[in-house]
This record gives C-alpha cells, structure tokens and sequence, in this order.
C-alpha cells in the first residue's frame, strides 16, 4: 500500500485518532503511526475520564468549554457509539478551612474566565450527592462539568476514522522527520519511509525525541500516574469528584464500577519495568484518600489497579501548534495528565490547522514558542 | 513484541454465524457475534478488544475467557492464536475490599 | 519491612518442593497459599500416583500434599496460609492479604508456583447452572463431601476427565457417558479402563451440541463429528443429565510474573500464556524463578521435580551452594524428571499414534479407540501369562511412565526393569502366593490375580475394588467385562482390606472358568445387565 498521504499523524492515542476523524471528514488522506500494538495504549486508556472546565488553569478554559458545548453532548451521535458521556457536574471537596481557601482559589480563577462555578455549603453538596462523609464542611461546584468512557471514547474515534479511509498502522516506531527543501516531508520509522505534506506529533512524552529531528523542544517530564477500579455497584452518584487536597478524583462508570484516580506523592519518581507498573503502596493510599470522604464505600472490592505515564508540560499546558519554522509540521503533546476533556476540540482545532480553516478557539496561549526564561 | 499490523488491511466481510449468541465473557456477558463485530469494527488486537468490549474486566480478570476470546480474534483475522499479544496483567490478583487495601502492614 | 531469603507463592507440590530443597541449604524461606489447605491440586486427589518411589508413586495425592508441608515445616519453612499474594512488584516485594490487611515483605529471590485452572468451552447453553470444570466437580466431592450432581456427562477424555469421571462414580454419582471430539483416548488406557469396566459409555468423536434445561441443566445433546469437526446432525444423541463436566486442558495462571514484568509466550505446548523461563527455572527477571504448571502445564510429579530444580536455581542465586553443587543436584534432578518425560505419553510422542510399543508388541488399538482392551489384545502382552494356580494378570498395555507392581511383589514375579517405561511383565518361573499386594499397589487398577483351577469348572478372579458399600462374602451379582457387559451372574468369595493395601480393597469372585480372562468388575444388588 502506498505510503504517501496528505497527512501523517504520529500517535495513534485519542489525539491521533480525533484528528484523523475531523480530517478524514473534510476528505484528507490520513496515515497514523503508533508504535505500541494497540491503540491507544498510553494516556488516553490511562486517565479518570473527566470531561471538566473546573480546576483547569484559564488558558485552556476556551479550548474546553467550546468541546463541552458544541461536541461533547453529541459526540455519542457523531461516533455512532455510546460513549458514556454523563454531564451531571463536577464536585471538588474540601474538609477544613484550608481545603476551602485552595478550592475559592480555583473558583476564583476560573469565573473571571467565564466559567460557571462557585462554592457551595456542606448541606448543599450532600442534596448533589448523599452518601459523602459528614465530615466535608463544603466544596466547588461546576454543574457543566462531567466524565465519560475513555476507551471507548478513543476507539470510537479510531473506528470512525478508519471506517471513513484512514489508515492506522501500529507496530511502527517512528525515528525522526526530515525537511524536504525547507517543507517537512518525511517520517523515518525503523521499518519504512512514509510522506506527506503535513505531519502532526502527537505522541505524548516521546514527542520530544521525534521533534529533535526537526530541530523542536518541547519542555516536558513524566510522571507515572495511578487508579484503581472496583466491581460493579448499584448506582451511587453521577457526578465527577475531586478533593482540594487531590487525595483521589473519580467517577461511578454506567457499568457501575468505580474508577478513581489518586497519589502517593511519589509519582515524579516512581519508576516502570518496561509496562506501565502500580507502585506497591499506591492503591492503599488511594483507598484510605477515598474512605476519608466515602466511608460508605468501604465494602467495595477494587478489582484491578493500573498506572501511566503522563506527559507534563512545563507551565502544566499543552503545546498545540503550528511551527512556523517547520512548515508543515503540527505538535499537540504535554496535556499534563488532562488531556482527554479536551481533545476532540483539539481534534477539530488541529484538523483546522492542517486544513487551513479558520480555528473554531484562539489558540495562541498553546503556542510552541511560548517558553520564556523566568527573569 | 511488536510487528507491523496494518489495519486498513482486508480481513473480509463480517458474516453472520449460528453461533454468535453463545456467551464468551461470563462475567460482563459478552457474546461471540459481539466479539467477531469488534474485530472488523478495527479491533486487532486483545487489549483493544478488551477495552472496547469489557470482556476480560469483570471479577475474573479474564481466567475464563481469555483462551476463548484470543481463538476468536485470531479466527476472524486470519492469523494463528499464538500471534496475537497477550494482554497484561495487574494486581490486586484477586478482588480486594477498599477497607483492608487501606490497611497496610510492614511498609 | 520484611526481607526473606526466598519467598515462594504457591503450597502446591511445586511451591512447596522448592521450599523444602531451598531450606536445606540454609534459605530462611516463606510460602504464601490463598487456600485453607496446603498442597494445591494435590489436596484433591484421592487416587494414587504413578511414577516411580521418586516420584511419590503409590501414595494418594492428598497424602503428598500433607507430607510436604510436614516435611517443610521440619526443616523451619514458614507456611501461611490463607494468605493472598495480590501483587509482585518491583524490587521484588509483594503485598499479601491475610485477614483483614494487605502486609508487604520483600525476598532475595523469589518462586512464582501459582499453577493453572480449568479451561472451559462454550456450547449452546453452558452458562446454565450444573455445567462445571472437572477440577470444580472435583473440589465440591473431595474437599467439601458434595456430590455435584446424581447424573453426569464427562466431556474430555485426558487424564483429568478420566480420573474424575472414576471419583464422580465413587462418590455415587452416575456417569452417562464420557466424551471427546477426539477419536481416541487422550489419558492412560488404565484410566479408561476403570471406567469402561465400570459400564460408563465412551463416546469418541463426538462433540457436545447443546445442554438443555431453563434454569438448570436437564439434559445435554451430544452428535458425531466427521474428520473436519463438523456435527454429523443424523447421530445427535440425548441424555438426560443435571451437570455437565468440561476436562478441556488447564491454563498456567501467570497474571502475577506477568505484571511484574517478565517476558511472556504464547506457547501452546505449554498451555497458552507462559513466562519465558529455561529449564533451571530462570525468568528474564533476575532472581525471579517459575516452577510447576505456571511455566508449563504437565502433572504434580514433574510439578515436584521443577520445584526442587527452582529451589536449587534460588539457593545458587544468592550464593548458598557452589556451582559444583548446584550442577551435581541439578544432573540428579533433571535425570528424574526425565524418566517422567518418557513413554507414549511424553511431549514428544504428542499426537503420534504408535503401531508398536517401545518393546515391539503391536499397540492395543481397541483400548486407545474404544477405552478398553480386548482380552485378544490382553493375550498377547508379556502381563498375561499362563500358569496353573493363582497368578497375576496385568492389563498395563502401554509405555507409561509407572512401576510400584515391581517393588509391590516380595517374590519378584513382576518385572519392569530400569526403564520405568517399559511394560510390566510377569515371570512365568516365579511362584505367586496370592498375596494381592500387586494388585492394591498398581495405581492404575490394571492387575488381578487369576486362579483357573480355584474349584471345579470354577475360576477366581481377584480385583482392586475401591467403592463403598463393599460387598460381603457370599453377595450375588453380575461379572462384567472390560467394556462394562455382563458376562454371567457370580459370587463374591473373599473381600481383603488391609492397611497396608491404603483403601484398595480386593474383591475375589468366583466365575466358570471360561470367563476367567472376561470378567474383570462386579455389580451386586439390583442391577439391569447392559445392553450395547
């Protein structure tokens, strides 16, 4: 099969998979690349499903409230799959007076960006959602925020994409890109040659390697981030939680299992054995973060625990971006562990890009050349 | 373990078969038909196969109906079963209360 | 936290193997189980093992189990059990839940010895209640005392399925028929033969169709197959049963080395999904070892043998032998294991039909087609001898690995040889003296003592009979032959039990003595001769 197309996308995860259905769309041949065996394998299979404006630092409030408006609620119709996506608000929990400073801090932030959420009283977050502890004295509250099903939200995408033309080959690993007469042209993989006109980056953390090449940096680290999962329960609550002290964050599935995310406060050194691997004290932590507010939970059995690696951008933004310098070239990585509330807009927005349309969302804060020494 | 796996490549027509209502995944009730359809909806491989169907994700972990799904997959791809990579695992080994993974000893 | 010099997970016969070579060196060891009991799959098996003294032959599994955990105890091995391992993470620590807290410790070498579990097949209806794993029926008749059901379809022909069709008529229930979509016998033909003689039905090529019933199995249609496994729908047949047991192979259970990273195979011989592992046990993660059917789906004896062999990769790993040491156990292991590894049943003999045996006697055909021998077959096997007086008969027709009958006789008239292979034969020179200690001590039930000048026109013929009630001297009832047929009405005559004889009972009945090579099992009380 040929190996030239109008647009090559490298990373097959919900950023990769989103975009090549928007472009797919407008009638662009797309080839994606991943190196893993499966779609998806890393960040977008790998987070806590929340579709959320709230606790979100304001540059990205445009980019996410325009998917919450104008995709989210038919994204479902749009993917012929049901998604799960719940928009039943978001819930971040405070139990002392400093737990609430911090979580005023984060309303306060986001109302001058225009977001509706506010601070609400103990009683007030007990009628929203009966079964939390006594012990929460009041919390933040964005009725427009919500969660859904991130695997199926990512192959959704990816089925949709490839049912319409595009074409997703995995296995193969991507070395580097070169610039053809000042255009970028080709992706080297350790098997092959591929060519287009234009090339998205969207490989997550190794983005940074593949950008090399080019001449590109984008400032990331990684982190390995944890949830755990449990049976399936009688259904409990439908909003997202969170805590001021970020002790867990999580949701009740429509499968009726529970999946909360949450730390050690060793994640910037846990290491992996060549998998993704849970840390031995991770999950107990997470339990005990979750029983604090939810003694009720207690009984539930955790069936399975998982890890990823998050990429984390420098000032805790992504890069979404044209580059200038490259022409041609596309970068959209370090989504900082919240990437996938907001990436069918960046879909749209990165099809735009490639495509030359107007963008639906200013994009500017996302730059690429945005990092500037501090003094 | 990873080869190249094209998935525009033609693995042929989705057809019908008698028994596509027998239960594969017992615990999520997850059937042939529904599994066989997952493979031509894109889904090559066990993970993604997984993920999408929640077979394999219930209290078993897969002990039942991992053999039965990898035969499946393989059938309808056109490929032998042992080619396709097995999925990975993850503790806790066997379904644990909330309450006693919180209670730790000897850290 | 707390550190071990070995950890092992598993108190099957591997896990507890490898603890007991690993203490004697000096490891201070610890064994995790999830069960109450300890021995694995042992402490379910009421039968006796094959093999050699080595291997533990003679003695009934659930015995094993119990003397290895005595034997580990006694060297300072701590055994606890009730103890989940719920992960295997880096740095080689484990969490372990035991009552109502997860607890860590760490170990300088590990042992992962969590073994296998039942594979299952999906047929129209098989989520009804009452169809089960043969390990499952096995667990509720041996450990917890429940039948699993009064009437019941075998489905699988290997060791397994054999081996609990046999428990499933000890515990009272009824075997309607014994099923495989192979067309031939997968496990030993001593085992089919228990069966046969029994009356239990062996269907071969065919294939179970559906089980029936709306909220329990009553009944199950079973077809022919043809040579491309297709249903023949004209030979559909139906039983009324209540439970259906699959014996379809085991898996390794290797979700634990797997999340701790090691490098993983699909490997088919193996079972499915096993840890890449070399024949000292070694995984790609240093200081990580397997044994028994994690790494390879075989049997309990070589599950023992690998757990020693895992044992002695640990103790050498962390210094505790010298490398002349460590070469010179592992020579004596691995010469063990292959003697194990050897007959027609071996790996390398998978799937191969032999014309002969290893000796060069034609292969009995109608045992490995049918599951029972034909006394022409019987005839021609150096067990069957002609000799005035009590003699022994041994129908053990195949190269198995197996030879407890040649120690058994105190006046040597079994012969077997170094070879543990080889088929047993009888010496024609030798005097038996009837003792019958050959009888009770074959695992496989295969040897009987034959008297054709026992009275007038009358032959006795001794059987190892392991039911209960047992019949009293004096009862009446039907001599049935190798395929379960009666061949005329006889008199139960003499009823052993001893000690020494470990619950094989031997029943003497009295026959005309032109059915002395035809009977070979009694019914007693009300029973309808089967028709075939």
């Amino acid at each position: 099969m040929a190996k030239i197309a109008d647009t090559i996308i490298i990373g097959g995860g919900i950023i990769g998979a989103a975009t090549a259905y928007y472009l797919t769309l407008k009638g662009n041949k797309v080839i994606v690349l991943d190196k893993d065996d499966s779609v998806g394998n890393g960040g977008s299979s790998r987070n806590g499903g929340g579709v959320r404006q709230s606790g979100r630092d304001p540059r990205e409030l445009p980019l996410v409230m325009y998917g919450i408006q104008h995709i989210w609620p038919h994204l479902s119709e749009l993917l012929d799959a049901d998604i799960e996506y719940m928009q039943a608000g978001n819930l971040r929990l405070g139990k002392t007076e400093e737990h609430l400073r911090i979580l005023q801090a984060l309303t306060d932030r986001s109302t001058s960006a225009g977001l509706d959420v506010q601070m609400i009283e103990a009683k007030q977050a007990k009628k929203i959602c009966p079964e939390l502890s006594d012990e929460v004295i009041g919390a933040s509250w964005c009725p427009t925020d919500g969660h859904a099903n991130p695997l199926l939200t990512t192959l959704a995408f990816y089925r949709k994409a490839r049912a319409l033309g595009a074409r997703f080959i995995t296995g193969e690993e991507v070395m580097g890109l070169n610039k053809i007469k000042g255009h970028v042209r080709q992706v080297i993989t350790n098997h092959d040659l591929y060519e287009a006109d234009h090339i998205i980056v969207a490989a997550g953390y190794e983005s940074r390697k593949i950008l090399e090449s080019v001449g590109i940096d984008v400032p990331m680290t990684q982190i390995m981030l944890e949830a755990l999962v449990t049976e399936a329960q009688p259904e409990m609550f439908d909003q997202m939680l969170g805590t001021a002290m970020a002790d867990f964050y999580g949701h009740q599935t429509r499968h009726g299992s529970f999946v909360f995310g949450g730390s050690s406060g060793f994640e910037t050194t846990n290491k992996d054995n060549g998998h993704p691997i849970a840390a031995s004290i991770t999950s107990s932590c997470i339990c005990r973060g979750i029983m604090k507010y939810f003694p009720a939970l207690q009984d539930v059995k955790i069936v399975r625990a998982w890890a990823g690696w998050a990429d984390i951008a420098a000032d805790g933004i992504p890069v979404i971006s044209q580059v200038d310098e490259v022409p041609g070239l596309v970068v959209a990585c370090g989504f900082t562990g919240h990437g996938f509330g907001a990436a069918p807009a960046v879909g749209k927005v990165v099809s735009q890009m490639i495509t030359g349309e107007d963008l639906a969302v200013d994009m500017k804060a996302f730059r690429y050349d945005r990092f500037q020494a501090k003094i | 373990m990873q080869s190249i796996n094209d998935r525009s490549r033609d693995i042929g027509d989705f057809f019908a078969e008698a028994d596509d209502s027998v239960l594969i995944c017992r615990c999520e009730e997850i059937t042939k038909g529904e599994i066989r359809r997952a493979v031509h909806d894109g889904m090559f491989t066990l993970t993604e196969i997984r993920r999408y169907l929640r077979t394999g994700m219930g209290l078993c972990q897969g002990q039942s109906c991992g053999n039965l799904v990898k035969k499946i997959v393989a059938k309808e791809l056109g490929v032998s079963a042992n080619s396709l990579e097995p999925v990975f695992s993850r503790a806790p080994m066997r379904p644990v209360e909330m309450k006693i993974l919180a209670n730790e000893r000897g850290v | 936290m707390k550190r071990y010099d070995l950890i092992v997970v598993g108190a099957g016969p591997s896990g507890l193997s490898a603890a007991i070579e690993a203490a004697k060196y000096g490891l201070n060891v610890a064994v995790f189980d999830e069960n109450t009991r300890p021995g694995g799959q042992l402490f379910k098996q009421v039968h006796k093992f094959f093999g050699s003294k080595e291997h533990k032959a003679k003695i009934r599994g659930f015995q094993i189990g119990q003397d290895l955990l005595a034997e580990a105890k006694a060297l300072g091995v701590e055994v606890i059990l009730n103890a989940t391992v719920t992960g295997l993470f880096q740095d080689k620590e484990i969490t372990v839940k035991i009552a109502d807290a997860i607890c860590h410790y760490k170990a300088d070498s590990i042992i992962v010895a969590t073994g296998a579990a039942e594979n299952t097949v999906p047929f129209a209806g098989w989520t009804l209640p009452g169809v089960m794993g043969a390990g499952a029926a096995q667990t509720l008749m041996n450990l917890h005392g429940i039948k699993p059901g009064n009437k019941i379809l075998m489905l699988g022909s290997g060791n397994v399925g054999l081996v609990v069709g046999y428990q499933l008529l000890q515990a009272g229930c009824e075997l309607a028929a014994l099923v495989d979509a192979s067309p031939k016998v997968g496990g030993y033909g001593v085992h089919a033969a228990k069966l046969a003689r029994a009356g239990v039905p062996f269907f071969l090529s065919h294939t179970i169709v559906q089980a029936k019933g709306n909220d329990h199995v009553t009944g199950v249609e079973i077809a022919q197959v043809d040579e491309n496994w297709k249903v023949i729908p004209a030979s559909k047949k139906y039983f009324e049963v209540d439970t259906i047991c699959m014996a379809v192979g085991l898996s390794p259970m290797a979700q634990l080395i797997n999340m701790a990273g090691a490098k993983m195979e699909t490997n088919p011989q193996k079972g499915g999904c096993v840890p890449i592992s070399n024949a000292y046990g070694e995984t790609s993660l240093a200081g990580v070892f397997v044994a028994g059917d994690v790494a390879g789906v075989e049997e309990a004896s070589s599950a023992m043998i690998e757990g020693h062999i895992a044992g002695v990769s640990a103790a050498a790993y962390l210094g505790f032998i010298g490398k002349e040491e460590q070469i010179s156990r592992y020579k004596d292991l691995e010469s063990s294991l292959c003697k194990l590894r050897q007959g027609m049943f071996s790996l390398e003999n998978r799937g191969k039909v032999p014309s002969t045996t290893e000796e060069g006697y034609a292969t009995a055909n109608n045992l490995l087609y049918q599951g029972f021998c034909t006394e022409e077959e019987v005839l021609r096997f150096p067990g069957t001898t002609k000799q005035v007086g009590v003699h022994a008969v041994i129908e053990c027709l195949q190269n198995i690995p197996c030879n407890p009958c040649q120690e058994a006789c105190a006046r040597h008239c079994i012969k077997i040889g170094e070879k543990i292979t080889s088929l047993p034969s009888v010496d024609e020179e030798k005097t038996c003296s009837g003792c019958g200690m050959c009888v009770a001590s074959c695992s496989g039930q295969a040897i009987f003592l034959v008297d054709e000048s026992y009275a007038d026109g009358y032959a006795s013929v001794t059987m190892p009979y392991e039911f209960l009630p047992l019949p009293q001297v004096g009862e009446i009832g039907w001599a049935l032959d190798r395929s379960g047929e009666a061949v005329c009405k006889t008199e139960v005559v003499q009823v052993k039990t001893s000690p020494v004889f470990d619950h094989t009972n031997l029943l003497t009945i009295k026959v005309p003595v032109d059915k002395a090579m035809s009977a070979r099992f009694f019914k007693g009380g009300v029973f309808h001769a089967i028709h075939k």
